[in-house]
């Protein structure tokens, strides 16, 4: 899930890039407007400053020599400007802009300057005025509009995540509901889901698409639990009927020696046959809940009991017991169950047994822990599967572990597998 | 001993006559809900095996009818169904045993002979089998008034060859008689070989003769 992002971090990422691009292609824009206007509106200022002076100059109809003492005075003055008498007028005006050192500074002071050069006429005489107005160097001017721009840019990103986190906090609450319906549904459990109405068609159209294919799943998963319990069922009367002839054969007192290796042959399939029917039907009316009725029950007890069950087949194979019952545990559930349970995991542990093997059976902190002696690990992802682990060789039907499990799913139970110093082993955590 | 099978399978009917028929017993047949009641109604049985899916009816109806007529008849279910319900409500209406299909021939007639057993018990409660006495409430076993002792699972056995005299047991039946629904769960039964084997022992040691034949491949058999 590293790589999961939610819709709402889908939706803000290429929001949020494509607002920088916009962003950051408006600050040379900005730029170039302000520049524009700022410099037409200085050489604007200038040409009204050079018309001043030169009308100034030109009203005070003061003689050549006490002007040209007037304009070096005027000179040395001011910064704003400068007259210097020139012989021939230049054609144009001339603006540019130059930047240079603060004179009065200390440190290093780079201003920039707007500058203009005009011929003006004072008292017939040709004169070039030079007028210099300080403005704002190009790139304060670019950083102050990038710093408003990204200030603007981060009010927007900040504002498309808080309207967004709204907007699907509302939006996408019906999706969130519908969502947890769906995880809390459980087939076996075959309870419909019902999802609440929403005024959004889109998920409406979810809600009841999703209905339609639940209940129809439940149908199906119920037709295909009757007809196995129906098969069988209807399987039990040709296996009761073949079981008895089986019997009445035996009794034939002309039977060869043939014959009767051929029907003791007959006898392990059709009790293998019995056994997985008898197992199906036993599956299915697990899952129809028709254990439901619960008693309080001593587990060591029933453990030891079902350990006398089966001596005969422990030391026919020379199994060797170890028992550590060290929990005291009363649980509620049903009593058959809990025996099919307990006598499944021994079984298991009998039949997938070698020869001198040995079983340990351990019962603390409210966990059952059967191993026995084994060769090589089992698939843990199929081993509860059913049929997935049969074979012809062995006498298991191929749904032991599989009734195991549904026994533990019904109560809540945890099974586990592992396979460790050539022993595999089950616990059940109740 | 008059037996009323009630099974609709015509099969297996006819196999649990001919079973049981070399067994002192006489076996009626009813197919269905309504022949069944009628035979109920007029005669007595010692013992009705009880299918409880019928046609036209349930079994469990047919135990009712038995007990408004405050019948003695001793009834075995026999049920595909095995569904504890059942059995519960059957053993609550009044039926004496519940044996769930598929099962053995030989666990039937075992289970009619202590059934019947059982109805005939008037005091003591003693089975006398030539030269040997089995006290049911005592659980002594005695050969020529010499008392041996055996195992339960010993005495189990005893009880199942004598309940199945001159029949051929499989080493599958004798099993599932000892351990009950487990031993479907395994295919090899030879433990009952060890069981047989002491059995057989103790009886001989006592001076029982040797009624207990192997017979090749396929099982047991009680021989009288």
């Amino acid at each position: 899930m590293g790589s999961m992002k939610n819709l709402l971090q889908k939706q803000l990422k290429p929001l949020t890039v494509f607002a920088f691009i916009v962003f950051a292609l408006s600050i040379p824009t900005y730029f170039l407007l302000v520049n524009w206007i700022w410099l037409k509106e200085l050489d604007e200022n200038n040409k009204l400053i050079a018309q001043r002076i030169e009308n100034e100059f030109n009203e005070q109809h003061i003689s050549e020599e006490k002007l040209a003492g007037s304009i070096a005075f005027w000179n040395d003055i001011q910064s704003v400007g400068k007259i210097e008498p020139v012989l021939k007028t230049f054609r144009k005006d001339s603006v540019y802009t130059i930047r240079k050192q603060n004179r009065y500074s200390k440190q290093e002071d780079i201003d920039q300057f707007r500058i203009l050069i005009t011929n003006v006429k004072i008292n017939n005489g040709n004169f070039t005025l030079t007028i210099e107005t300080n403005m704002e160097e190009n790139e304060e001017t670019v950083a102050y509009i990038a710093i408003v721009t990204l200030l603007f840019f981060l009010i927007l990103v900040v504002g498309f995540w808080v309207l967004n986190k709204r907007l699907s906090q509302k939006l996408w609450q019906p999706f969130r509901n519908t969502l947890e319906k769906l995880k809390s549904f459980d087939l076996t459990t075959q309870q419909t889901v019902s999802f609440d109405k929403t005024d959004i068609e889109e998920f409406e159209e979810l809600n009841q698409s999703l209905q339609k294919l639940i209940d129809k799943n439940i149908s199906v998963y119920n037709q295909q639990k009757t007809f196995i319990e129906n098969a069988s069922h209807e399987l039990q009367t040709p296996l009761a009927v073949l079981k008895s002839k089986m019997d009445l054969l035996l009794q034939n007192k002309n039977i060869t020696n043939e014959q009767s290796e051929i029907l003791s042959a007959i006898e392990l399939p059709l009790a293998r046959m019995t056994r997985i029917n008898k197992n199906l039907l036993l599956l299915a009316k697990i899952e129809n809940n028709q254990f439901a009725d619960k008693e309080n029950i001593e587990v060591t007890e029933l453990i030891n009991e079902t350990l006398e069950l089966l001596t005969d087949y422990i030391s026919a194979k020379q199994i060797t017991v170890n028992k550590n019952l060290a929990e005291t545990l009363t649980l509620t559930c049903n009593k058959t169950l809990l025996e099919i349970l307990i006598s499944n995991l021994f079984i298991n542990a009998i039949v997938h047994n070698v020869e001198n093997g040995k079983i340990n059976i351990d019962f603390s902190a409210k966990t059952l822990t059967v191993s026995n002696t084994g060769k090589t690990a089992l698939d843990n992802k199929k081993i509860f599967d059913r049929f997935s682990v049969s074979s012809s060789k062995t006498a298991n039907s191929g749904l032991g572990l599989a009734i195991v499990k549904e026994i533990c799913n019904r109560y809540g139970w945890h099974i586990n597998y592992s396979f460790e110093n050539n022993f595999h082993s089950f616990s059940v955590q109740f | 001993m008059k037996i009323l099978i009630v099974e609709d399978e015509k099969e297996l009917a006819q196999d649990m006559e001919k079973y049981l028929s070399g067994e002192n017993y006489v076996c009626e047949v009813a197919a269905d809900f309504k022949q069944a009641s009628e035979k109920i109604s007029i005669y007595d049985y010692d013992c009705i095996l009880l299918d409880l899916m019928l046609p036209n009816g349930s079994g469990l109806d047919l135990l009712e009818l038995l007990k408004q007529q405050k019948k003695q008849d001793g009834v075995i279910i026999i049920s595909a169904k095995n569904s504890i319900e059942d059995k519960v409500k059957g053993l609550q209406i009044g039926a004496d045993d519940y044996l769930a299909k598929p099962f053995h021939l030989s666990e039937l007639s075992a289970r009619i002979h202590s059934l019947i057993r059982r109805k005939q018990f008037t005091g003591s409660n003693i089975i006398q089998q030539n030269e040997i006495t089995i006290d049911l409430l005592g659980k002594t076993v005695k050969v020529n008034n010499l008392e041996i002792n055996l195992t339960k699972k010993e005495l189990d056995l005893l009880l199942f060859f004598i309940g199945n005299k001159n029949r051929v047991l499989s080493k599958g039946a004798l099993a599932e008689h000892l351990s009950g629904d487990i031993a479907d769960m395994f295919d090899n039964h030879d433990f009952i070989y060890a069981h047989i084997k002491n059995l057989k022992k103790k009886l001989t040691d006592a001076g029982y003769g040797n009624y207990i034949k192997t017979i090749y491949g396929t099982g047991y058999k009680w021989e009288v």
